[in-house]
């Protein structure tokens, strides 16, 4: 029972990462009709200015509460300033150019910020500091629960929460809501299109940014090429929980770890990925737009 | 006739290339190796050794009276770029090649090397590479079953642990020490109750360790790689495993300390003794000249072993005073006790260095360690 027990805390907390990583894929997806694939690699970038801003401005100096809250807030700023350049120069000038192209051109932003990070940060493994928050450790009963997992489970969830009612309760997500519907008639209706995709794409790279942030803190080592590793499992995780639906990705990030940490625990590693494939085959099969998806009549 | 006169042309032609590359004044020497990725420093510091011995035969007049040039290949310790690179470096018109650092990068470039008789030597451990006997590779490193052996020894015999758990990852080098070390503990009649894998790169690990935590192990070994041993040992901790954690020779480089932050202290590893301890004369040489070039050691024993690789075939080329490559690896195969950095350096007739030492390491967290045992 307590291994149970593990696993469930173990998926849990990288399936919360996932589903961080993966709001930024399926709010773009809701907006735009497009997979932002530079969203992973925006995810690496986050961890490695977060690493730059912690050596640069606080190096070894006592890590308050504080000045971790600090780090957070000016990476996000750092990673949405980005989100919404990438925006600006990689997708508005084909937002009216076929599909194939807009895909093609995140593809290719993908690559340009995966070698930006090699270039600018250079190609080994840069490491987090261990000591960026409390090492404390709780046991409960034979569960370990450590202080950065419980900041992950905790903030994620608070995150998601403020995200939904973002969306759901405020003037600005009805207006992304109608534009995800129809982006003509939203026009028509005075809302400003530019404007809520800029949002989308800030709202997107912040909680990226806080998600690379924490792998970065909880996983420590970094490199130049893990945006793709992040970037699959979130994409993964925003299919399965319907793309384009804001709870789905939520659902479908913790589904995922979840999912994966009990196939590697009590089937083998090896077979994870696998299984994972497997998985999201069939829950294409059954619901093709995905657990929470809604059908819609495709109008292509 | 047509076709007659195609064959000679294309002999002649191939006879003009050939004489070129030995007329040129200058000769070339590949470098295989990972200049970025995961284990770019590793591969850096190859590169930069064989620099550092070339630029020091070039100011005495080179090889033969001929410059050395380098070519560098990066291979990013990938199965498919090390093929790409093989070609590569064989249309550059190499004679040799060190590297490449990992056993599965230099496992898919072998045949092509073999096939143009071009030389290549290797830190890779995995014993299936003296296996396809190919006449052109030697190892400059020992194999994964005298380090297994030696890790059996120790566990069996010096710390009688009573329940072993063998990690490694999916690589021909990990998964080959691996298998070598729960065989040789088995041989020696110890307990191995755990054989699992990871996946490297995945950085969490936690699904295994639990597992593992359950069958509450006296050690896990683990004979992967650092960037995944760091974070092994720090999870290990994390999940409030108590058993010792032994790392195979992989897992000696100082981004493993950082990686595993406090949890570092009272890691294991087993290892050739480190560049810095080692005591012959050629070490103490080449070691300050490297940290007076670079300004800064190598990060493990890799590269060193695999500037020893050089040494040895630039002895050789002037022993025979040839660069035929056939004659070359002839020569080199008759190796006995070459003053290396690494040691005595004695290369048996299948290509394997032999004569393997190991060290038993306990680090500290600040990143030194000190030696508890040598056998």
């Amino acid at each position: 029972m307590d291994i149970f027990l593990q696993q469930l805390i173990n998926g849990l907390t990288i399936g919360s990462l996932y589903a961080l990583v993966a709001l930024g894929y399926t709010m773009v997806y809701g907006v735009m009709k497009l997979i932002n694939f530079a969203h992973g690699d925006l995810v690496a970038f986050s961890a490695y200015v977060g690493l730059t801003i912690f050596s640069q401005f606080f190096g070894a100096s006592a890590n308050s509460l504080f000045n971790v809250i600090i780090i957070f807030l000016l990476t996000a700023l750092v990673v949405a300033f980005v989100g919404v350049l990438l925006e600006r120069l990689a997708y508005r000038p084909l937002r009216t150019a076929p599909r194939l192209s807009a895909v093609v051109s995140a593809l290719g932003a993908s690559l340009v910020i995966q070698n930006a990070i090699m270039l600018i940060w250079g190609p080994n493994m840069k490491i987090f500091p261990s000591d960026l928050l409390p090492n404390t450790t709780w046991q409960l009963g034979g569960v370990v629960l450590t202080f950065t997992q419980i900041l992950i489970l905790i903030l994620s969830a608070i995150l998601m929460a403020a995200l939904y009612v973002f969306i759901n309760k405020t003037k600005i997500g009805t207006a992304i809501r109608a534009t995800a519907i129809d982006q003509d008639a939203a026009k028509l209706m005075g809302i400003n299109v530019n404007r809520i995709i800029m949002i989308i794409f800030i709202v997107g790279s912040s909680l990226g940014a806080i998600g690379g942030l924490f792998i970065g803190i909880y996983y420590r080592g970094l490199t130049f090429d893990m945006g793709w590793l992040y970037g699959l499992n979130a994409f993964i995780a925003a299919i399965i929980g319907g793309i384009g639906n804001i709870p789905g990705a939520m659902l479908g990030g913790l589904l995922l770890g979840l999912f994966n940490a009990m196939i590697s625990g009590y089937i083998s590693t090896e077979w994870a990925e696998t299984f994972t494939f497997i998985l999201l085959i069939i829950i294409l099969i059954l619901r093709p737009t995905g657990i929470l998806g809604e059908k819609t009549a495709e109008k292509v | 006739m047509r076709k007659i006169t195609k064959f000679a042309s294309s002999v002649a032609l191939g006879a003009i290339i050939a004489s070129s590359s030995i007329l040129a004044d200058t000769v070339k020497v590949g470098v295989q190796a990972p200049i970025t990725g995961k284990y770019a420093n590793e591969g850096q510091s190859i590169d930069n050794f064989v620099r550092l011995l070339v630029d020091e035969k070039n100011a005495q007049g080179g090889l033969l009276g001929k410059k050395i040039e380098v070519v560098t290949c990066d291979d990013e310790a990938k199965a498919q770029k090390a093929a790409v690179c093989a070609k590569k470096l064989v249309n550059e018109g190499v004679f040799a090649v060190i590297g490449s650092y990992t056993s599965g990068a230099t496992e898919a470039a072998q045949t092509t090397y073999y096939r143009s008789k071009v030389l290549q030597t290797s830190d890779g451990t995995s014993d299936s590479l003296i296996e396809k006997k190919y006449w052109t590779f030697f190892r400059n490193s020992f194999p994964n079953s005298a380090q297994s052996d030696f890790t059996a020894e120790y566990f069996v015999n010096v710390k009688k642990y009573q329940r072993i758990v063998v990690l490694s990852d999916y690589s021909s080098y990990s998964e080959g020490l691996g298998d070598a070390t729960e065989a040789s503990v088995k041989k020696l009649g110890g307990n191995v109750i755990f054989r699992g894998k990871i996946k490297s790169g995945t950085q969490n690990f936690t699904a295994t360790l639990t597992k593992i935590k359950a069958m509450n192990p006296d050690v896990i070994y683990y004979s992967g790689y650092y960037t995944d041993g760091g974070l092994l040992r720090a999870q290990q901790l994390q999940l409030g495993i108590n058993a010792d954690f032994v790392g195979g020779d992989s897992n000696d480089n100082p981004d493993f300390y950082k990686l595993a932050g406090d949890s570092a202290k009272g890691t294991i590893l087993i290892n050739f003794p480190t560049p810095e301890i080692l005591p012959y004369k050629e070490a103490k040489k080449y070691l300050k000249a490297y940290k007076d070039t670079f300004k800064i050691d190598p990060p493990s024993i890799w590269p060193v072993t695999n500037a020893d690789g050089l040494r040895a075939i630039m002895h050789a080329v002037e022993q025979t005073k040839s660069f035929d490559t056939k004659k070359i690896a002839d020569y080199v195969r008759t190796l006995k006790d070459f003053p290396g950095i690494t040691g005595p350096f004695t290369i048996r007739e299948d290509g394997e260095r032999i004569g393997a030492e190991f060290v038993v390491y306990e680090m500290n967290n600040d990143g030194t360690k000190k030696v508890v045992s040598t056998k």
